[in-house]
């Protein structure tokens, strides 16, 4: 049997520390209660799980496929099917666990709390789950959800404002630029049109902060830089881009918007490759979706998942709903996912009587989803892609650094990265402020999501990947500590060239 | 010991470029999968030895070779594929560069290179022995053979110089290095002899000295058609500057070259005016395809593309070439561009000569 503690130090000494003693004496008490238990093929993990809300229940179990390998091998020797060679590992929330540990245990380990479940999907990689359908449908109908909650998105975040609006920060990097384009023009090199880009603008408060502050420095430097100045803001969310453009609106023929996809920028804007200056990206990639992959007894396997409701809730949202059933879940939340809100409410009238009533149902289902997880030998890393372009032969050094380790594969955000990086000009510098593990060894001693904030996905990104793709390409990566406000878990992730 | 053609054969074949009418060509690499890069990184990470690299290295010219025969080139080369890099596998063999540190995270990554006393330039018995690597290429083709080295302004800017007060002295030094190396493979029977300068166009102020320094490799060098390869940077499929040819001229033209081989698929043919403009004698090698891109280009867009240029140069001056080398491009990525290349050509030298003149 082996337990592992995936938990902060202050988590575990100092005044913050719990005491994790007593769940370590259930978690024994009650294999020592279930003799069907292979003691050998059995882990408890105990995390502490610093989201409020996540999507994880206080305890859970995974099965842990057998590698072919040695299923094979137990095959040859007259040994079982595959699943009698299956491991396990029982999953605690420490922070959670308190109440009812012991029955919680008991329950997991008879596999009783299986049929206590509403699937709502069937199992798949993380990426693919359709937490990422009500991410991405936050974004779109992110008006409707703040009229129903009664906050904008950007107090759901955790210092209730952006990293972006900081002037010094700004400034830094402006004068950054000055100095690339005085070298160039001294070379009769500076295109006529300087590019700046900013990926995610949320409300356009970081832009307007950024051109108030270049057109400041140009006219007080006379270098003529702002008449030449390109600022395009992308999102995927329309209403977000609305009020950015508000927000910039002092700023209008300098600035376009573009509704487009992080994950796929070159899509919308392949005409500017090569050729952005400066590429800013903030709180984006800790939203894009992600694999989890885990390395146990020196094998790698996939975290699969599947999004579930805990019947009890299921029966709860059911209740409010006139002729909605829990077995009715699955199918409702796919047309939420399809139509949004106001379409679910014109199509399905009779239980959702307006657009409010679909996004009391999308809150409600949101609140109450978890995901279930099992691992799944991952054995030829050459044939999983981490992103379009970048095979999972890149993970192997990476997963392979740190002994058994369960970490992100961050898709999104290396599918971005990846995409983005060709936008650069060949002097050019990407600018990412966002939630970075910068050391494998950082998912051993801490729960790195995910979680949810308001209604979207957070998770933090796997920064070694992230730079072993640049470097890939070419690119010096590196992460810094934002260097404008102390205390923050935000990091500053830049990217130049090499060479 | 590999099937060898003739010597006779051989002389033949290393004559063949020049006459042939717009000779397709390869700049120099050729695709390096990634199940080669991870092997040639555990080479790195000495996890597998020199000697089976050696192994797996042979194997992957005969089959980088095959591919440029299938698809209809003329001219082949051994697709660089020994090579970690452009820079490093030429560093490491010219004595009086130090690199502490021979183990790399990844094969590709440059070494930290110094020349802290000058180089020994006067040694006439040291070798960099690429002929042995031209030598293995040109027994397992019948095709005429092209042969690369990275230039001597190039290879200056990635050392650490501790040694000559006035850098200039340095791209001198390793010119004269490269001297011998090209006159050796000269006489191996190379078809093409180029000398890459891929970090030339950061540093358009130092053509001139980068033009001495070509014409001090080439010195004495009889027989192959000497070639000078100039792009925007193909590091990473990356450029690592933006600009013009504007910078070469008129001080190119000042080089003992036969060839100058240019990029023009991924920026434009702009710059063909300044053929028009200056009384170049070389042949102009023409980048018809784009390395920097994964589209393919259709045989009829290759064929336009040659066109225009013969709008400004007679064809007999003209050959046909990728942008730069295909070291990123996808194996069938690269197959099918190179086909594309072939299959444009042969459309051009339909309506030029009322026949098409290919090999395959």
């Amino acid at each position: 049997m082996y337990i592992e503690l995936r938990t902060p130090d202050e988590r575990l000494r100092g005044p913050k520390a719990v005491d994790a003693a007593p769940v370590l004496a259930s978690a024994l008490h009650a294999v020592r209660d279930t003799p069907s238990v292979d003691l050998s093929r059995l882990r408890v993990v105990c995390d502490w799980i610093q989201y409020k809300q996540n999507f994880r229940d206080a305890v859970g179990l995974r099965l842990v496929e057998p590698w072919p390998l040695e299923a094979a091998r137990v095959s040859r020797n007259g040994g079982g099917v595959d699943t009698e060679r299956a491991a396990w590992e029982i999953a605690i929330d420490l922070r959670r666990a308190g109440e009812g540990l012991d029955e919680n245990l008991r329950e997991v380990l008879s596999g009783a709390n299986g049929s206590k479940r509403v699937a709502l999907e069937p199992w798949g990689p993380g990426s693919r789950s359709l937490i990422w359908g009500f991410n991405a449908l936050y974004w779109k109908a992110l008006l409707l959800w703040e009229q129903s909650t009664g906050r904008g998105y950007e107090q759901a975040l955790p210092g209730g404002e952006s990293d972006a609006r900081n002037v010094a920060a700004a400034r830094e990097l402006i004068l950054e630029l000055f100095v690339v384009w005085d070298r160039l023009a001294a070379r009769r090199a500076l295109p006529e049109e300087l590019h700046v880009l900013e990926l995610g603008v949320g409300n356009g408060n970081q832009a307007r902060v950024w051109l108030d502050e270049f057109r400041r420095l140009d006219a007080e430097m006379g270098r003529e830089y702002y008449r030449r100045l390109h600022y395009l803001m992308g999102d995927y969310s329309p209403h977000v881009l609305d009020l950015a453009r508000k927000a910039v609106a002092q700023h209008g023929e300098k600035v376009s918007s573009l509704v487009l996809d992080a994950m796929r920028p070159t899509e919308t804007l392949g005409f500017l490759r090569y050729k952005a200056f400066l590429v800013y990206i903030s709180n984006v990639y800790d939203n894009l979706p992600t694999d989890e992959i885990a390395r146990i007894g020196g094998h790698l396997y996939q975290v699969q998942v599947r999004a579930a409701v805990p019947r009890l809730a299921a029966e709860h949202i059911a209740a409010g709903f006139s002729g909605v059933s829990p077995e009715d879940l699955p199918d409702l939340v796919g047309r939420l996912l399809r139509l949004g809100p106001e379409l679910l409410a014109e199509a399905l009238a009779d239980r959702f009587a307006k657009p409010g009533d679909a996004v009391a149902f999308w809150r409600a289902v949101w609140d109450a989803v978890r995901l279930d997880e099992r691992y799944i030998p991952l054995e030829a890393l050459d044939t999983y892609d981490v992103a379009p372009g970048v095979s999972g032969e890149l993970l192997r050094p990476i997963a392979l650094s740190a002994g058994d380790v369960r970490m992100h594969v961050s898709n999104g955000a290396a599918a971005s990265f990846t995409d983005t990086l060709p936008l650069l000009h060949p002097l050019g510098v990407l600018q990412c402020h966002d939630l970075f593990v910068t050391d494998i060894l950082q998912y051993t001693n801490n729960f790195r999501g995910p979680g949810k904030y308001d209604g979207s996905v957070v998770n933090w990104v796997n920064g070694p990947l992230l730079a072993a793709i640049g470097s890939r390409r070419g690119f010096d990566v590196s992460f810094q500590p934002f260097a404008h406000r102390t205390g923050a878990n935000v990091l500053t992730m830049t990217a130049r060239s090499r060479d | 010991m590999p099937k060898t053609a003739t010597r006779a054969s051989r002389e033949t074949v290393a004559a063949t470029p020049a006459k042939t009418l717009l000779a397709t060509s390869v700049v120099g690499s050729y695709s390096v999968p990634e199940w080669l890069e991870r092997l040639k990184t555990d080479y790195y990470q000495r996890r597998i030895s020199r000697a089976y690299l050696q192994e797996i290295h042979e194997v992957a010219i005969k089959a980088a070779l095959k591919d440029q025969e299938r698809a209809g080139v003329d001219v082949v080369s051994d697709g660089e594929l020994r090579r970690d890099n452009d820079v490093d596998y030429l560093l490491a063999r010219i004595p009086g560069v130090e690199i502490p540190h021979l183990a790399k995270t990844f094969y590709y990554d440059y070494y930290d290179a110094y020349v802290r006393n000058p180089l020994p330039v006067d040694d006439a018995s040291a070798s960099l022995n690429l002929v042995d690597d031209l030598s293995f290429t040109r027994d397992y083709t019948d095709r005429p053979v092209k042969f690369s080295i990275t230039g001597p302004f190039s290879l200056s800017r990635r050392v650490k110089n501790e040694a000559y007060s006035d850098p200039a002295d340095l791209v001198m030094a390793f010119a004269h290095v490269l001297n011998r190396e090209v006159r050796a493979l000269a006489e191996a029977g190379a078809a093409v002899l180029q000398v890459d300068e891929p970090f030339l166009a950061g540093y358009p102020e130092q053509v001139e000295l980068a033009v001495r320094a070509i014409n001090t490799v080439y010195e004495g060098v009889e027989g192959p058609i000497k070639a000078v390869h100039v792009c925007y940077g193909n590091r990473y499929s990356r450029p690592v500057w933006e600009g013009n040819y504007d910078f070469l001229f008129p001080a190119i033209l000042e080089a003992r070259i036969d060839q100058l081989v240019l990029e023009f698929a991924r920026k434009g043919y702009d710059d063909l005016e300044l053929f028009k403009r200056y009384p170049t004698p070389f042949l102009l090698g023409l980048g018809v395809i784009d390395v920097k891109s994964l589209s393919l280009e259709p045989p009829d867009l290759v064929a336009s593309r040659v066109k225009r240029a013969l709008q400004v140069l007679p064809v007999d001056r003209l050959t046909v070439n990728p942008d730069c080398g295909l070291r990123h491009v996808p194996p069938d990525v690269a197959r099918a561009k190179l086909e594309a290349m072939s299959q444009g050509t042969a459309l051009v030298r339909q309506d030029v000569l009322g026949h098409a003149e290919t090999r395959d």
